[in-house]
């Protein structure tokens, strides 16, 4: 199942001054032909938002990357959810169960080229020895969740 | 009675402008007198023993390639004005690209006629910083009046002029295009970051602070290139009355108390001011030319090369490697876009990337390996940086930086708050983003990161023989290596310290990294990577090939004048210049008390 909406790109000459020209009112004109870029955002290379997947999936973890007395950074790999690359791993948490009110969200860059995403968050602010509750979710720039489905774990603090 | 009285009358009259004269003449007196006196509010190790030295070599060298500048001009055929709307025929590009050349090498600039834009951006290392005592050590630069500096690194020019306007994307949630590291050079009204970025320096009390723009206007008006000037912009663009006190204002750095909050000392009309605003927008829209030349933005690497045809410009294996790391398991191509296709490699089941193949078509032909935006990578406050100890008085009563340490580099964030130490921003709408982006800094394009003097054949890193550079907006990364290592373990080596007190059996930058100056925003797509030693050492390989001046020979590039060094680890490279952050004092107000607050507050 392909991930991403593919279109055929053919690579041709760009010319970044005429690109810079035309922006900055330069004096001289040129000329040249222009690439049908792949990316929506063409002119600046900003990168680009891609498709986002019908749903997003944990392939690995949720798993302690590493825990010390007062932090921890917890880390899972899911398929690349699309949408924008400016991205934040979330978890919520709790020392109960059935409340996980805390939140701790880290910013992530999507990239697009690869078919899964790395995701870790870091936790600051723990208490030592201190059993604490947390699943995880993914969410794009705006807020709008991934829809992660992720088990309740845990992990103690030293 | 009342002609004794009129007598008194005319000789107070007649002498008020003597009064005046006498007092300008006391102060050029004392002028004098303070141009030979050096702010020096550095405790001892701070400075390099050999900065006097260096500045000066570093003049020679402007000197040199001003006189090619030079014969570049002579060589010149003027451009033809014709055509509606009118058009500088023929020649005009190579007109305008030369009068930004001579500018940026022009000492006269700057109130002491000791600065030029170039001295602390050489060719030889992409226009970035050129004495590699001072990236060993204070960071930033000193300007004209020594030694104020500033509080970052200087940044490469090439393909600077590629950043677009700032603007805020509200799908992607983030901010993309400016210059400087902050991006406060928005573009937002001469619609060119690039051009509004050379406005800066002249002005910055830190650099070659002059006290008002019109004062370069004024040394424009006096420059041997100002025939050029007004090819390219005008026959009157530099007509203007400058009254007669404008040469001893002008030699006086930015900030002195004699100025006060004035920052239009020199008194023009309201015509010759807009004149005036008009030549310094030219200024800066000149110097851009020159940044987007082939004289500094060619597209010559060995990567355009190889991109161009892999057959005839082949990669070796330890670069073709280093590249497959740099859009895989390296993850570094996330930020630093180096234009390849979207389209991901089949998978079976969930793809073989980040480590796959990549068979997709270019996207696109010269990758800026850079995503114009911004990213807070975590990076320890460096205390050697020069800005945390200008807390006394210059000899002209002004205060660089009275908060001290105090002060926190928020970055992105401050500027939006128009800040601390930083340009008031042209958009409130903005404002609202600040917490978001405390510590971000701009994401600078990879390329030429790797440039040093051609006869420093070892590159940036020991053993050499290798030019001494700085990394990040703060230096703290001294060589490749490191700056490989650091995205790599990061989070894998940290430790709740400050940069110097790395604990007993752990070495600073190898095994121990000190925490972040700003952590609440730090990026975790970086920070463990899971690169072997060796894998590092590739995609610092591949970062070499990104070096401008392959295909044919980088402009400049054989003027420097100093010497290679040589020995030591790539690893451990400037650690003999680590010093112990003293006890920090909490965030100042001034910085961390600007609404909205930074969230969490920074430590």
């Amino acid at each position: 199942m392909h991930l991403f909406h593919l279109r055929e790109c053919k690579p041709s000459k760009f010319d970044w001054r005429l690109t810079m020209n035309v922006l900055h009112l330069n004096l001289t004109m040129r000329v040249m032909a222009m690439i049908l870029l792949c990316s929506t955002a063409a002119l600046t290379q900003l990168s680009p938002s891609t498709q986002k997947v019908a749903s997003v999936r944990i392939t690995g973890g949720p798993a302690i990357e590493r825990v010390d007395p007062n932090s921890a950074i917890i880390t899972w790999r899911s398929n690349n959810p699309g949408g924008s690359p400016q991205h934040y791993a979330v978890v919520y948490y709790g020392t109960n169960p059935g409340e996980l009110s805390q939140t701790a969200k880290s910013s992530i860059r999507l990239n697009p080229t690869h078919s899964y995403t790395v995701f870790r968050v870091w936790m600051p602010n723990l208490q030592p020895r201190t059993t604490y509750y947390y699943k995880v979710d993914s969410m794009e720039a705006n807020g709008n969740s991934d829809g992660v489905q992720s088990p309740v774990k845990q992990f103690t603090t030293p | 009675m009342r002609l004794k009285t009129l007598w008194l009358g005319a000789v107070v009259v007649l002498m008020a402008p003597a009064f005046t004269i006498i007092t300008y003449g006391q102060e050029d007196t004392a002028d004098q007198h303070q141009r030979s006196a050096v702010y020096n509010p550095y405790p001892p190790g701070i400075l390099p023993p050999n900065l006097n030295s260096e500045l000066v070599r570093v003049e020679a060298e402007i000197d040199f390639i001003e006189a090619r500048a030079l014969a570049r001009w002579k060589a010149l055929t003027p451009p033809t004005l014709t055509n509606q709307p009118p058009i500088l025929a023929n020649t005009g590009t190579e007109a305008i690209e030369t009068l930004g050349e001579l500018m940026n090498y022009d000492k006269n600039i700057s109130p002491k006629k000791n600065a030029a834009c170039s001295s602390c951006h050489m060719p030889y290392v992409a226009f970035g910083g050129p004495i590699p005592s001072v990236n060993l050590t204070m960071i930033a630069y000193p300007g004209t009046e020594h030694f104020r500096a500033g509080k970052r690194t200087p940044q490469r020019y090439t393909y600077s002029p590629f950043f677009p306007v700032l603007q805020y994307n509200q799908t992607q949630g983030a901010f993309f295009g400016g210059n400087f590291w902050d991006s406060r050079a928005t573009g937002y009204k001469i619609r060119n970051p690039d051009a509004e970025q050379a406005q800066g320096p002249p002005v910055d009390t830190q650099e070659m602070g002059n006290p008002d723009t019109a004062c370069i206007v004024y040394k424009l008006s006096k420059a041997k290139y100002r025939r050029l000037f007004e090819e390219v912009w005008g026959k009157d663009s530099l007509n203007i009355k400058f009254p007669p006190d404008t040469p001893r204002i002008c030699a006086t750095p930015a900030g002195a108390a004699v100025f006060g909050s004035d920052t239009t000392p020199v008194k023009l009309s309201p015509e010759d001011r807009t004149r005036s605003n008009n030549a310094y927008d030219h200024w800066g829209q000149s110097i851009d030319a020159y940044e987007q030349s082939q004289h500094v933005s060619p597209f010559t690497s060995k990567f355009d090369a190889w991109l161009h045809d892999p057959t005839k410009n082949p990669l070796t294996a330890d670069e073709k490697a280093g590249y497959d790391l740099f859009r895989g398991k390296g993850n570094c191509n996330s930020c630093h876009l180096d234009g390849r296709s979207t389209a991901p490699t089949p998978p079976p089941p969930e793809g073989t990337a980040p480590n796959g193949e990549d068979t997709g078509a270019i996207a696109n032909s010269e990758p800026l390996f850079t995503c114009f935006g911004s990213s807070n990578l975590g990076l320890p406050l460096n205390p050697r940086d020069a800005f945390f100890y200008q807390t006394k008085p210059d000899p002209y009563g002004f205060t660089p930086n009275p908060i001290g340490f105090a002060y926190r580099d928020l970055g992105l964030g401050e500027f939006l708050r128009s800040g601390y130490g930083t340009w008031a921003s042209p958009n409130q709408s903005w404002r609202q983003y600040a917490p978001q982006e405390d510590g971000l800094m701009q994401v600078s394009s990879a390329r030429n990161v790797a440039m040093v003097p051609s006869q420093c054949t070892g590159g940036t890193d020991a053993p050499g023989p290798y030019f001494q550079k700085e990394f990040f907006h703060n230096g703290y990364i001294k060589s490749l290596k490191q700056l490989v290592h650091f995205y790599n373990t990061r989070d894998v080596y940290p430790f709740d310290v400050t940069s110097g007190h790395c604990p007993a059996g752990t070495t600073e930058k190898v095994d121990c990294w000190p925490k972040p100056e700003v952590p609440a925003t730090k990026d975790m797509t970086v920070g463990k990577l899971d690169l072997t030693d060796h894998e590092e050492d590739q995609i610092v390989a591949f970062m070499m090939t990104l070096t401008d001046g392959y295909t044919t020979p980088y402009p400049n590039s054989d003027t420097y004048a100093g010497t290679c060094m040589t020995g030591g680890s790539a690893k451990t490279q400037g650690n003999e210049s680590l010093i112990p952050t003293p006890p920090l004092p909490a965030c100042s107000p001034e910085v961390c008390g600007l609404p909205p607050l930074p969230l969490p507050p920074v430590p």
